[in-house]
């Protein structure tokens, strides 16, 4: 389980996030949603340590984790992967061998077991035959699609996604959406994704937080977000431009 | 007394302008400084530890040591081939010709082998150093990395440094070697000095492996320095591709300053 307790960031002078607190239960599949720059990725980030809080708590596992050092957030970040908005392969690295990376430094696999298991793991997210490729010579969902791999490889409690469909056509997107779901469904992953995607919040979220101006707005299932009367949230559900939401 | 402050007040304030200029140089050169030193700090923890990717610095040692032997050879030989016309008037003048060698030994095992060879990997390798890792920056390839568990420091930066240190300390040895063959053929079709004259100029006794150690022993802080900056200024790279372009012309304008004040140091320690 993870717990955020009124965490707090600012960069100089712009406070992002101003008090935020929620829990995400284990094994769901967690949406974090709302206008562009309210802190969403920044608030994902801090549960691995790439940001740190100026206030406040983050639980993992019952542990309190927001001031672990780099040395200690290791364990965290093995238990706990994350799917960067921009795939963030590594460019002098093919595919196969981002994928093998992880696997040669924490499940001590030689070059050619760490290979077998990533041509593995590609092959669940449809990338086996482009194994070999540079990620320059990929276009965004399958870039993607390989990162999932990669995230994926030290097999996690918990996966976070930064807009994990954001630039993906609309087929790609749906796949994505089906390995989440098909994640929690199957093996027990606890998801947390970042998105703007409303077509992926209404058909795999469990729940869903809607941060406005840097605090919790609204914490509910798909059905209580459709059914909310709150104008700021419809205008956003609804994605219409004219509305009370201030961005 | 009012009019008198109210003159006072009145006249334009002394311009800040050079005092901020001065006091936010001096911030930044202390930045600079204090974030090398403590990147040397945590190359050496990994280092004492053996905590580094062994891949990644063979890769980087054939990327820097390997890929800039073609420069390493041209600049040597003609370099050994200008000390030579610039020391042939007073060697034709006093008939001096067997110092031909150890004339252009000194000076290139000493001074210009080591000099000019930092010189030419700070432009190819320290560069590309500092615009890899800064691309990696701006592209969250240094969090993706730190996101994996794995530490940019033992993965990256480790092995950059071992590699620049080796390579440089090769190159120096390799370039020594080459000017002074440069020098001994620039001798011979410039001066009539035959090979075997200016070998004995440089075997003669007024040159020793001290010499050689001088040259060798500079190589090696340049690389270390060299190293360390071409990293710290790629990880901390702010503000897009401009910024990455900033920290290159930053690495390149740190390491060739940096060359030739700690080489004015160590020529006098040594």
């Amino acid at each position: 389980m993870i717990s955020f307790r009124n965490v707090k960031k600012s960069f100089g002078p712009k406070a992002v996030l101003k008090g935020v607190s929620f829990d995400v239960n284990d094994g769901e599949v967690f949406f974090i949603i709302g206008a562009s720059g309210v802190g969403k990725s920044v608030l994902i980030k801090h549960l691995i340590g790439l940001l740190y809080p100026d206030d406040g708590e983050i639980f993992l596992d019952g542990e309190e984790v927001s001031r672990f050092d780099e040395e200690r957030m290791y364990p965290v970040r093995k238990k706990c992967a994350m799917v960067f908005q921009h795939s963030t392969l590594f460019d002098s690295m093919s595919c196969v061998e981002n994928v093998m990376l992880p696997l040669k430094k924490h499940k001590g696999m030689t070059d050619k077991e760490a290979r077998d298991d990533a041509l593995k793991r590609l092959k669940q997210v449809h990338m086996r035959e482009f194994a070999d490729r540079f990620p320059s010579e990929l276009g965004d969902g399958m870039r993607k699609r390989v990162a999932i791999a990669r995230a994926l490889t030290l097999d996690p409690t918990y996966v976070l996604f930064d807009e994990p469909t954001t630039s993906l056509d609309p087929v790609s997107a749906r796949r994505v959406d089906h390995l989440i779901r098909e994640l929690s469904d199957t093996v027990g992953v606890t998801s947390i994704v970042v998105s703007h995607d409303l077509v992926s919040i209404f058909s795999i979220a469990d729940r869903i937080v809607m941060l406005y101006q840097g605090q919790v707005k609204m914490l509910g299932t798909r059905d209580e977000f459709r059914s909310t009367p709150d104008p700021i949230i419809q205008q956003f559900i609804n994605g219409r431009a004219e509305g009370p939401m201030e961005t | 007394m009012a009019a008198l402050a109210a003159a006072s007040s009145a006249s334009p304030p002394a311009s800040p302008g050079f005092v901020h200029g001065l006091g936010g140089g001096l911030l930044e050169t202390a930045q600079t400084a204090g974030g090398m030193t403590l990147l040397l700090v945590r190359v050496v923890s990994r280092l004492v530890r053996l905590q580094f990717d062994r891949q990644e610095l063979m890769r980087n040692l054939y990327k820097m040591g390997v890929k800039s032997i073609p420069i390493v050879i041209v600049t040597s030989l003609f370099t050994g081939g200008i000390m030579v016309i610039q020391a042939a008037p007073i060697v034709k003048r006093y008939a001096a010709q067997g110092l031909l060698g150890w004339a252009a030994g000194f000076g290139t095992l000493r001074e210009i082998g080591p000099l000019l060879t930092a010189l030419m990997l700070s432009g190819r390798v320290g560069a590309n150093n500092t615009a890899e890792l800064g691309t990696m920056v701006v592209t969250e390839q240094i969090d993706a990395l730190r996101a994996l568990a794995i530490d940019p420091i033992s993965f990256l930066v480790t092995p950059r440094v071992i590699a620049f240190v080796t390579t440089l300390f090769l190159a120096t040895l390799y370039a020594d070697a080459l000017a002074l063959f440069g020098a001994a053929y620039a001798g011979y079709g410039l001066l009539d000095v035959e090979p075997r004259v200016f070998y004995n100029g440089l075997t003669s006794g007024l040159l020793t492996l001290s010499d050689v150690g001088v040259g060798l022993v500079k190589s090696v802080v340049f690389g270390v320095v060299m190293s360390l900056a071409s990293c710290h200024f790629g990880l901390t790279v702010q503000g897009g591709a401009p910024g990455v372009g900033r920290a290159v012309n930053a690495t390149v304008v740190a390491s060739a300053a940096s060359i030739f004040i700690l080489d004015y140091f160590v020529s006098f320690s040594l």
